[in-house]
């Protein structure tokens, strides 16, 4: 920290340059924890699966449907304490292009089943005794503006009915832009031809222990009917519903990749015009016995300056936007987008490391330079 | 105005290390935009290319897709003797089809996804041009086999000559590989329709496809069909329905291609100015010298910002010539519907590459004016005295 003030001083020498560079580094990080942050949100529903929570869905495709007369049978597997049907109905409500998700599910178990959404005594029981009572997520109600008691019509595409709903609770944590309604209600209005059918169950099992039973269990009960079931936990069935938006993953580390590196080439450019344009000081450091090791952590530090001070304007800048606004209204289906801490913590250390990465070479090259040669550079 | 040309361009061959660092980074930004649109753009392409000109596609009123779409036997046997319909010889050009998916894993993972499966007549392929049997030979109608097309026999496990595939109850041994010229079919496993209906065991179709005689005859049928109250079905141009598909997807995906190539190239153009700057503040001395020679105000400021431009298409070159390969890359996303595979090619097209060649100068202009414009500005003789 001896030299803090000389690293200081050289930082501010060209305060265009540094600028500039701080700028480019602030940008790219940005970009970096946006898009991490796409990947980190997209992947939520596998990360924060609750262990004890199975599905059910046929064991061809999630398109296929699986009689609701199997939701007893299912309740009937040791290990079960609930079995629910929980439906993708597909519901628009007035813009198809802006959709939210919402499932008909039986009122009665939901609570049982999604512990996570809190909701008064009183608008739980409102929900459960009316038919065509429908509950949605706080952050859904503020979107649409709904109040307890609106009328809210939905039109679905896949069942062809548009139910007409009341709304009866607005609950608040778990998945908060979700709206969930009687099964029995829409069931009624299908046609022959989606009638008491459902796309999936939820299960949840007694014990850890049970997860592993189960699975085996309900599937082996339907393997030889028409409508063969495929159990998976919370965790895998997330993961698969994400695998089947193919390599969006892959494409997006390939885009932060390329990113880094482009920054890096940024960066080490700067320095390196910044290290040349100091050949003559550096002769002038080592004739007042400066050794070559302190010479190299001087052009480190200054770049390790530049670096952090970007990442914090990039970095600092991206989270305080993302938790000022809400950008997950925008994105289909998108629970919230807030960058994790692990985003946050690796974006951090990756800029440390192009910091020290990029100047390591042009500094190691000027301080091994003897005196002579150093004062001898014309520039 | 005569130019200092060959002064600008043997420094950027003097200063070669800055040169390519600078050309670099706008390069791999270019790479990065030219990645994301050509993966909108092959999504684009696979789904233009997909509809025939006068068929016609024939779904449950409100359905959005085949999958979640039924047609009864009966509205089978009305649409066939409807006037419009093309024939060959006393055979109506009609394709009652059925679609559904089956889960498999992808190659060299445990996850994987839908492929779709439809149910097929021989006139099925006679409806859709560009149909190829590349290998083995095409399925037997009335047998459980199938043809696979060459796209999901390379992605997904167990989808080859000879493999086996069970739906319902019944076992499909696979007898040949299609290819289909780009087409969304061509993300597809076919089978006899009638042999799939049993093992669904489902009466009825998803989707019945029917050629029109002429473009007048098929605007008359899709009426005709959508108006129909017994029929309670809707006719839409197959060209229309694949059309319709296409713009959520690729809409974000243009969205992020332009998000990311801003931000981006706001980094690279920093670095443009970067790189200028010290270039200017280099050779200021320099600078003074051209202007004692005759060089005036203007030429200077032209010929350092075409230095900055030459830096520029350098860099756009290194970010086409990055992304040319993809046009060989296959990759797979999920239809918003079905939750099936759709497979297609990474296309980096002449129109892309011209607008990244637009968009790459417009980074080097940035990077360049100001630096440019202080080099014009220098007294000659405060610019010979530093």
């Amino acid at each position: 920290m001896k030299y803090g003030k000389l690293i200081l001083k050289n930082v501010f020498r060209n305060v265009r340059r540094t600028v500039l560079t701080i700028s480019s580094l602030a940008v790219s990080l940005f970009l970096i924890v946006t898009l991490a942050t796409v990947v980190t949100e997209f992947t939520r529903g596998s990360s924060e699966a609750n262990p004890l929570r199975l599905v059910t869905g046929h064991a061809m495709s999630l398109g296929l449907e699986i009689p609701i007369a199997y939701q007893s049978r299912i309740a009937a597997v040791p290990g079960v304490k609930v079995a629910i049907p929980y439906n993708w109905f597909g519901g628009e409500y007035k813009d198809p292009q802006d959709m939210f998700a919402n499932f008909s599910v039986d009122a009665k178990l939901l609570r049982e089943y999604q512990p996570e959404l809190k909701m008064s005594d009183a608008q739980w029981s409102a929900f459960v005794d009316d038919r065509q009572g429908a509950i949605v997520g706080i952050r859904l109600a503020d979107k649409y503006n709904w109040k307890i008691g609106d009328r809210v019509t939905l039109r679905s595409p896949i069942y062809r009915v548009s139910p007409e709903f009341i709304i009866r609770g607005i609950y608040s944590s778990g998945d908060e832009k979700v709206m969930f309604f009687h099964y029995e209600y829409v069931n009624e209005m299908e046609s022959p031809f989606f009638k008491d059918k459902v796309s999936t169950f939820g299960i949840v099992a007694n014990s850890i222990d049970d997860t592993t039973r189960i699975p085996r269990a309900v599937d082996a009960m339907f393997v030889n009917s028409d409508a063969p079931t495929k159990t998976e936990s919370e965790r895998e069935f997330a993961i698969s519903f994400q695998s089947m938006m193919g390599n969006f993953q892959t494409f997006i580390y390939a885009i932060i990749g390329a990113i880094i590196f482009s920054l890096m080439l940024v960066v080490a450019n700067s320095m390196s015009m910044s290290v040349r344009e100091r050949t003559k000081e550096v002769g002038t450091l080592k004739a007042l016995g400066f050794q070559r090791g302190a010479i190299t952590w001087l052009f480190i530090g200054e770049s390790l300056l530049l670096a952090i001070t970007g990442s914090a304007l990039g970095i600092g800048g991206a989270v305080l936007l993302y938790h000022a606004k809400d950008f997950s209204a925008m994105i289909p289906f998108m629970q919230s987008f807030v960058p994790t801490n692990e985003t946050v913590l690796l974006s951090f250390v990756t800029a440390v490391l192009i910091g020290v990465l990029s100047v390591t070479y042009s500094a190691l090259r000027v301080s091994g330079l003897t005196i002579a040669e150093a004062l001898r550079r014309v520039e | 105005m005569p130019l200092p040309l060959k002064y600008n361009f043997r420094n950027l061959v003097v200063r070669k290390g800055t040169t390519i660092a600078t050309a670099l980074s706008l390069g791999i930004t270019i790479a990065v935009f030219l990645m994301v649109m050509a993966l909108a753009k092959g999504i684009d392409l696979t789904l233009e290319t997909s509809g025939e000109p006068l068929n016609l596609l024939v779904l449950r009123n409100g359905s959005t897709a085949e999958l979640n779409s039924d047609v009864t036997r009966e509205n089978l046997n009305n649409l066939q003797f409807l006037d419009g319909i093309g024939r060959d010889g006393d055979q109506p050009k009609v394709a009652p089809e059925i679609v559904t998916v089956i889960y498999k894993a992808h190659k060299g993972e445990t996850q994987g996804g839908n492929v779709t499966i439809r149910g097929v007549t021989p006139m099925s392929s006679a409806l859709r041009t560009g149909f190829n049997l590349v290998q083995g030979r095409m399925l037997k109608y009335g047998l459980a086999e199938a043809v696979v097309s060459k796209r999901m026999s390379d992605r997904f496990q167990g989808l080859d000559i000879g493999d086996k595939f069970k739906v319902g109850s019944t076992e499909y041994s696979i007898v040949g590989i299609f290819e289909a010229g780009g087409k969304t079919f061509e993300s597809e496993i076919w089978a006899d329709v009638n042999s799939l209906r049993n093992a669904l065991n489902r009466e009825s179709y998803s989707s019945v496809l029917i050629r029109a005689k002429d473009s007048n005859a098929l605007a008359a049928l899709a009426k005709r069909i959508t108006n129909d109250p017994q029929l309670q079905l809707k006719a839409e141009a197959e060209q229309d329905f694949y059309l319709e598909q296409q713009g959520p997807t690729t809409l974000s995906l243009k969205i992020l291609a332009a998000f990311i190539a801003i931000i981006m190239s706001i980094g690279a153009g920093f670095a443009g100015m970067n790189t200028m700057y010290a270039a200017v503040a280099q050779r200021t001395r320099e600078i003074g010298t051209l202007r004692v020679l005759g060089f005036g105000r203007a030429s200077i400021l032209t010929s350092f910002v075409l230095e900055a431009l030459v830096i520029a298409v350098i860099g756009v070159a290194i970010g086409v010539l990055l992304s040319l390969p993809l046009n060989f890359v296959s990759a797979g996303t999920s239809n918003n519907t079905t939750f099936s595979e759709v497979a297609f090619n990474f296309r980096v097209t002449p129109w892309l590459i011209a607008i990244a060649f637009v968009f790459g100068i417009a980074v080097g202009l940035f990077g360049s004016v100001l630096p440019s414009v202080q080099a014009a500005r220098f007294k000659i003789v405060d610019a010979l005295r530093s």
